[in-house]
């Protein structure tokens, strides 16, 4: 990061731009994308109706699959990549990805845990009456 | 059956005469000459002539400068709204022992809520978006901020929201729910009224606006930055300000989907947040205040970067563990948004969820302690200079660390549930928002001004203004901790409670010091203004400065820079002046080149028109002008996206003959300087 000059105008890339590729090259990138978010899709959809895999497993090889159809997306048509002038956006993602799981994390624990210091409400009620 | 509406419901919804309140003289006084105001103002603006400049020089201006410099009127004019509110809370609760006071509930009500809203929204967030916007760009030494016209929009969609709350005062009302409006309260079947509306619709719309603002300033702070910038040379303000914004886009996406998730309960019926058919009222508290957390720190982080210039600036010295600074910056961005909790210590979470929340509050005082220490050894041993700048800077630091101070007590779970929604609470708050945001931002003002004007502020009424605010402040608020320390709940209209009383007649005598404070404040002002000349600044560095925003003219030409600085280390322009004194005065004449700037939009002013109108409509359920609105937003949008000519040429013998004027100035400075 120390060397790398940063010029205002010109050489500088947009968010998600890449170096100059060929358009044949960029449109096989996106069909390859097209291709594995189709089979994941696919993937999916058969997991949850067969009844051809252990039936629990289902629920988690959800999960699994539709955290790699967001790899997928952010890969292909996202252009995160490791390339030098992705430093951004990957911190970028990462940075978004804690705030998520912060807020969606201790939402999830703040709301499970609300009640604790409140009397059954079964008691409360009894008390009442 | 369903009743077929009436002509009248359709083409006017909820509105009707009854909306002005023709029984409450004091609101409608106040509406009426802010009203006669306004329309003086537009006819001199007319007769006079000055329409077309005012429309192609500021309205639709998408330089960077001139918009900060709307953004900072904005919060200038809307903090003397707050204020008024502040001073009339303050009276009513002096005199309303054992009483009513002059204040009815429910105007009461309206107008804490309307003070913390304007305050927080209108006039905090506008002031520090504005600063951020005026110098950000200069000190990394660029043209512009990353999108111009998306710049203009932001700033008119929060213009917006501030016209749709003072549109309350006088057509319907404001919430009477606090400045968070929480469920139930705000829910429809307690709040049928269209205060609620107003608060959630206006904040909406200004909601974007900051969004907007928010994602551009990242932008530019990560993607424009002039040759040898690198991220460990960026001015302390640069560090603070990415911070401050990337706070921004991760947070207001909740403040708006939680407003939405009311307004889908006040509108259709929905039950996110009701008593019955499974709401959850404590998921808004939860949600509003992951938002609301972090939403402090977007406001007082960029006030943590003004005093680091202004203190390094001051005490002549390069500020004090730079990098332990940007550190501490970014674990307060971190840790921001793990604390939010702390807000509900006492609404019925368990031991270990308090304990959690607790710890991480009281963790945060540690890095805002390392930049307290890296304030005072800049201070150390340096050359201080006490202007007006430094004298905030100072008054902050004094302020500010007994208001963490307490912050700290109340992060303690147990004493939180003594002091929770006590007068304590609001002293703290105050304390350090004013002592924090408040006075970074007066201090910016007073820094910045020689810059974005080109005539520095009067001293002599600025030294006046600070010592009348500061102690103001204190005499204020002090007894306001008292009060809490006795039990006295916040948001009270009247109260029985003789020992309450000597307290918040004190309160009251300083808020009228306070207010003599900000009387000198526009005293300083128009001083300066009549004075311009002799306090002109002709080299573009009055303070003697450290960083970039120095090394162009005040005002800097709409290009700010004629070429690119090139950055060889910290305090960019402060090494510069050095080089430049060391060496021979080279006098040749560099060679200039044609310069490309964004060309001037009414796109934003026309998109905050019709988001008025869809606002205003919402609020009134006048689903015509809804439509109306968005259409209009929309074709707005659709025309600048296909617009041909977005940029125009400044010729290079203009750009020679504009910087070559404020060249010869800083020569014969660096000469003199040299001389000595």
């Amino acid at each position: 990061m120390s060397d790398q000059t940063h010029m205002p105008a010109g050489h500088d890339l947009a968010p998600g731009d890449e170096e100059q590729h060929s358009v044949g090259e960029r449109v096989l990138g996106y069909v390859v994308g097209l291709g594995l978010a189709l089979i994941l899709t696919a993937t999916s959809f058969f997991i949850a109706g067969t009844d051809l895999v252990w039936q629990p497993s289902i629920p988690v090889a959800l999960i699994v699959l539709a955290i790699a159809q967001m790899g997928v997306h952010l890969v292909f048509f996202l252009h995160i990549t490791t390339g030098p002038d992705n430093t951004n956006n990957v911190l970028a993602l990462a940075f978004g990805l804690l705030v998520v799981f912060l807020v969606v994390g201790g939402t999830v624990w703040i709301m499970s845990h609300l009640n604790q210091n409140m009397p059954p409400m079964d008691d409360f009620i009894r008390m009442h009456s | 059956m369903q009743a077929v509406p009436t002509l009248e419901a359709l083409m006017l919804g909820k509105l009707d005469w009854s909306a002005i309140p023709f029984d409450q003289p004091i609101p409608l006084i106040a509406g009426g000459v802010v009203l006669v105001a306004i329309l003086a103002v537009l006819i001199w603006v007319v007769v006079k002539g000055h329409l077309p400049y005012l429309w192609h020089e500021w309205i639709t201006s998408v330089d960077h400068k001139r918009i900060g410099v709307m953004y900072i009127l904005l919060a200038s004019v809307m903090l003397l709204r707050g204020g008024s509110d502040a001073i009339m809370m303050r009276i009513q609760q002096a005199i309303a022992y054992q009483s009513q006071g002059y204040l009815p509930p429910e105007h009461y009500n309206q107008i804490f809520s309307a003070h913390g809203t304007i305050m927080i929204f209108f006039v905090a967030m506008p002031f520090v978006i504005g600063l951020m916007n005026l110098v950000v760009p200069l000190q990394l030494g660029v043209r512009d901020v990353a999108f111009p016209t998306l710049n203009s929009v932001g700033f008119w969609l929060t213009a917006t929201g501030a016209l749709l709350v003072n549109l309350s005062l006088v057509i319907g009302e404001f919430a009477r729910t606090g400045w968070l409006a929480f469920p139930p309260l705000s829910e429809l079947s307690y709040s049928p009224g269209v205060g609620v509306d107003y608060y959630a619709w206006s904040l909406q719309i200004s909601g974007v606006g900051t969004l907007v603002a928010g994602i551009n300033l990242v932008t530019t702070v990560l993607k424009l930055r002039t040759k040898g910038m690198n991220y460990l040379r960026m001015p302390m303000f640069c560090w603070t300000t990415l911070a401050s914004n990337l706070l921004i886009v991760a947070a207001f996406p909740i403040l708006t989907a939680t407003l939405a998730m009311l307004l889908l309960d006040r509108y259709l019926g929905f039950h996110f947040f009701t008593n019955e058919a499974g709401g959850n009222v404590m998921m808004f508290m939860n949600l509003i205040w992951a938002w609301g957390h972090p939403e402090v720190y977007i406001l007082v982080l960029p006030a943590f970067g003004i005093f680091s210039e202004v203190v390094s600036t001051f005490s002549g010295k390069a500020l004090f563990g730079y990098r332990s600074m940007v550190l501490a910056t970014m674990a307060i961005c971190v840790i921001s948004f793990m604390v939010w909790l702390h807000h509900f210590f006492t609404m019925g979470a368990g031991p270990d969820v308090n304990a959690i929340f607790g710890i991480a509050s009281m963790i945060i005082a540690v890095p805002t302690g390392v930049k307290i220490y890296n304030w005072l050894f800049t201070m150390y041993g340096g050359r201080i200079r006490f202007a007006t700048p430094m004298l905030w800077a100072v008054g902050f630091m004094v302020t500010f660390i007994i208001g963490g101070l307490t912050g700290v007590l109340v992060a303690v779970p147990p004493a939180d549930f003594m002091l929770h929604n006590s007068m304590f609470l609001v002293a703290h708050f105050h304390n350090v928002i004013i002592g924090g945001v408040l006075f970074g931002a007066f201090a910016g003002f007073e820094y910045w001004f020689p810059k974005a004007f080109g005539f520095r502020l009067d001293e002599r009424w600025g030294k006046l203004a600070f010592w009348f605010t500061f102690t103001g402040f204190w005499i204020t608020f002090v007894p306001l901790y008292a009060a809490g320390m006795l039990g006295m709940t916040r948001r009270l209209q009247h109260y029985n409670v003789a020992e309450w009383r000597p307290w918040m007649i004190v309160a009251a005598i300083g808020m009228a010091v306070l207010s003599i404070g900000v009387i000198c404040q526009i005293m300083q002002l128009v001083v300066s203004i009549r004075n311009r000349e002799a306090l002109r600044d002709r080299t573009g560095d009055p303070w003697d400065g450290r960083s970039l925003e120095w090394a162009t003219s005040s005002p800097p030409p709409v290009f700010n820079f004629a070429f690119h600085p090139d950055v060889r280390g910290e305090d960019a322009y402060w090494d510069m002046k050095i080089a430049a004194q060391q060496q021979s005065l080279e006098h040749d004449v560099p060679e200039y080149q044609d310069i490309e700037m964004p060309r001037n939009s009414p796109t934003g002013f026309v998109c905050a028109f019709f988001a008025t109108i869809m606002g205003f409509a919402l609020i009134w359920h006048i689903w015509w002008m809804v439509i109306l609105g968005g259409i209009g937003a929309f074709a707005t949008f659709v025309v600048f996206a296909w617009r041909d000519h977005d940029e125009y040429v400044i010729p290079a013998a203009e750009v020679a003959a504009i910087d070559r004027v404020n060249l010869e100035e800083r020569r014969s400075l660096v000469s003199m300087a040299g001389a000595i």
